[in-house]
């Protein structure tokens, strides 16, 4: 049997590790993606002050800071009797749309849109955003820039902080918005508005408009049939900050839908001894591997999956957007998995209109922000939507407000065995007898796992940031062939 | 650079806590102590700045804890490319700032020192033992090179 390795050696962020196995006559026999995991947190936020944890969990992962603060947030409130001001609710909420732009306008145009404005097969030296700016021009780049930048800036001044927020507190927040800060950012609204209908346009312009791409999305060997999760409101709509977590079928049949502090009797995690990381599985079915179809009982908790869930969009022009994009690809629940991109637009449409609303809304420049809790009831269950899946967290303490244990799932480990699966088929699509691999083949398999937008490390950053990637392939036991990047 | 709970990535931002204060009497400088991001939030930090000095961690093969490396953005040149999945990494944003007429330090104003590191996955807010032993020296030796950069900005003004 042939062994092929993608093993990083190098690296300062978190990585994977694939090692594919094949079979004599050159064809993938079996597909093993390795995540190691950061250790200890657990151990690390115990015998502190509970109240402290937002604060710590935002050092999780640079990248998505706010939603390890949400979540903590979350947590703690029912900590200590759940009690939040409502005006904190919407405040969190605002910010979070704010930190939902940001994040999914760089995975579209850094990550995602070169595969797609470059092609997939396209030399590594062009396919980045570099190679982006210069098929779309200097100004759409600019604009991707400024957008970000935008976002940014109205989280700074919603929270104080663009990242490792400190902001939210046991029943609210520490700051509000006052009225001069809502004037700063309601242009900025406006202009991302705009940007989140352009991206959506150079979507359909570039993507749809391309037969082959669209053959890629719809019948290529990115789909996988498993069921999908994510939050959503009192009428099934999506929703990233609040609500329940609902599970949804392949065929678009409710499984179970439950409320945070019920997660654990409806999710599992299972451990295999060749990775780190766990494989969350939907609980009343029990694991029963790494196997698609309707008795399956893995899931997806992806961008995709959240509109899957949802019956529909809590704002107009989304719900065009959710309707054109499901109408496109067939009907919903939607399996192919590149359609991630996609629903990532239809998200920051929705995210706008939120911050829209939010503008709007005479009761955002409040100053009741915060409710001073008054007993400690020892347990708390938080759940927001991170941008790459549903994220729990579950803390609890004593009478003292000492944290005595924590427990995560993050939007990634969700994941863990639908990538591990569409890494296995991709690679089984492409690497064929006889066929010698090349970098092309290399960036399709990637692009399995880039459509789930992972955030393996949750370190903060990269110098060079670069997730160096080797396959080997071995045949009886003896090298047989190796591709190299970024070693 | 680096994330303070993430037991050796702390080195760049103890450093810089470290020398910061030896460095008072230097001017014209600004100082983003805790700097735990990735490259476009990178480009937002020091857009405007002509010079830049990065105190950092990294781990390579074969190396030892504690010894530490100087070099400029020119050897990040080769990483622009795809790699980071959640991020663009450095030197794509540095590259794509200046295409879009950012106002960015040029690759051979980027002055980056890194430490060798043997733990960057285990949340703790102490260093493992082998950095933290090596921790006094390494302050002292980067002093060296750092203040020479300094002094060099301060007779150029």
């Amino acid at each position: 049997m042939k062994t092929i390795r993608i093993d990083p050696i190098t690296r300062l962020e978190g990585h994977g590790k694939i090692e594919i196995f094949l079979a004599d006559d050159g064809g993938v026999q079996d597909c093993y993606f390795q995540i190691p995991e950061l250790r200890g947190f657990e151990r690390f936020v115990v015998g502190r002050p509970v109240e402290e944890l937002p604060r710590i969990m935002t050092r999780i992962c640079g990248v998505c800071p706010a939603s390890h603060h949400m979540a903590s947030a979350k947590a703690v409130d029912g900590c200590f009797g759940g009690e939040v001001a409502p005006l904190a609710h919407k405040l969190r909420d605002m910010y979070y749309h704010a930190h939902y732009i940001h994040s999914h306008i760089a995975h579209f145009y850094a990550l995602a849109a070169p595969d797609f404005v470059l092609g997939p097969d396209a030399d590594p030296a062009i396919r980045n955003i570099l190679g982006v700016v210069a098929k779309v021009g200097l100004e759409i780049g600019g604009k991707v820039i400024q957008a970000r930048a935008m976002a940014q800036k109205i989280q700074q001044l919603l929270g104080g902080r663009t990242t490792h927020l400190v902001w939210c507190l046991p029943g609210g927040v520490s700051k509000g918005l006052n009225k001069n800060e809502l004037e700063k950012i309601k242009p900025m609204v406006k202009e991302l508005a705009a940007f989140a209908d352009f991206s959506l346009k150079l979507f359909r312009d570039i993507v749809l408009g391309n037969p082959q791409y669209v053959d890629l999305i719809l019948h290529g060997p990115y789909t996988l049939d498993v069921h999908s999760m994510g939050l959503v409101d009192e009428n099934n709509a999506e929703n990233f900050y609040d609500g329940q977590v609902r599970v949804v079928d392949f065929l678009g049949k409710e499984i179970c839908k439950y409320h945070p502090h019920e997660y654990a009797d409806f999710v599992a995690e299972h451990v295999e001894s060749w990775s780190y990381l766990k494989f969350p599985y939907l609980k009343k079915r029990g694991w029963k591997g790494f196997v698609e179809g309707i008795d399956s009982s893995l899931y997806c908790a992806t961008p995709l999956a959240r509109l899957n869930v949802s019956d529909r969009m809590a704002t107009p022009r989304a719900q065009e957007a959710f309707e054109e994009m499901f109408r496109t690809l067939g009907g919903k629940p939607c399996r192919a998995l590149l359609a991630n991109h996609w629903a990532r637009l239809v998200e920051m449409v929705h995210n706008v209109e939120m911050l829209e609303r939010y503008c709007d809304d005479a009761e955002i420049t409040g100053d009741r922000f915060r409710v001073i809790p008054t007993k400690i009831t020892g347990e708390g269950v938080g759940i927001v939507e991170a941008m790459r899946g549903t994220l729990t967290h579950h803390y609890t303490c004593d009478k003292n407000g000492i944290c005595t244990s924590a427990n995560l799932i993050v939007g990634t480990t969700n994941n863990n065995a639908p990538i591990q699966m569409v890494t296995k088929k991709v690679a089984q699509t492409l690497i064929k007898p006889g066929k010698e691999p090349d970098q092309g083949i290399l960036n399709m398999i990637e692009m399995a796992f880039r459509a789930f937008d992972p955030c393996y490390s949750c370190a903060t950053h990269s110098l060079p940031g670069q997730m160096p990637l080797e396959v080997s392939a071995y045949k009886n036991g003896a090298l047989h062939w190796q591709l190299k990047r970024g070693i | 650079m680096g994330n303070p709970i993430l037991c050796d990535d702390a080195i760049g931002i103890r450093l810089v806590g470290c020398l910061k204060k030896r460095l008072q009497s230097f001017s014209a400088f600004d100082i983003v102590e805790d700097c735990s991001l990735g490259g476009f939030n990178l480009l937002e930090v020091i857009d405007g700045y002509g010079r830049l000095i990065v105190i950092d961690s990294i781990r390579t093969v074969g190396a030892t804890p504690g010894e530490w490396y100087y070099f400029t953005a020119d050897r990040l040149r080769a990483t622009m490319n795809l790699d980071c999945v959640h991020d663009a990494n450095f030197a794509t944003a540095l590259e794509l700032g200046r295409r879009l007429g950012m106002h960015l330090p040029l690759d051979h104003d980027i002055h980056i020192f890194a430490v060798e590191i043997l733990d960057n996955q285990t949340f703790a807010e102490r260093m493992t033992k082998e950095l933290e032993n090596r921790f006094q020296t390494i302050v002292d030796e980067i002093f060296i090179p750092l203040q020479l950069l300094l002094r060099a900005d301060n007779q150029e003004k």
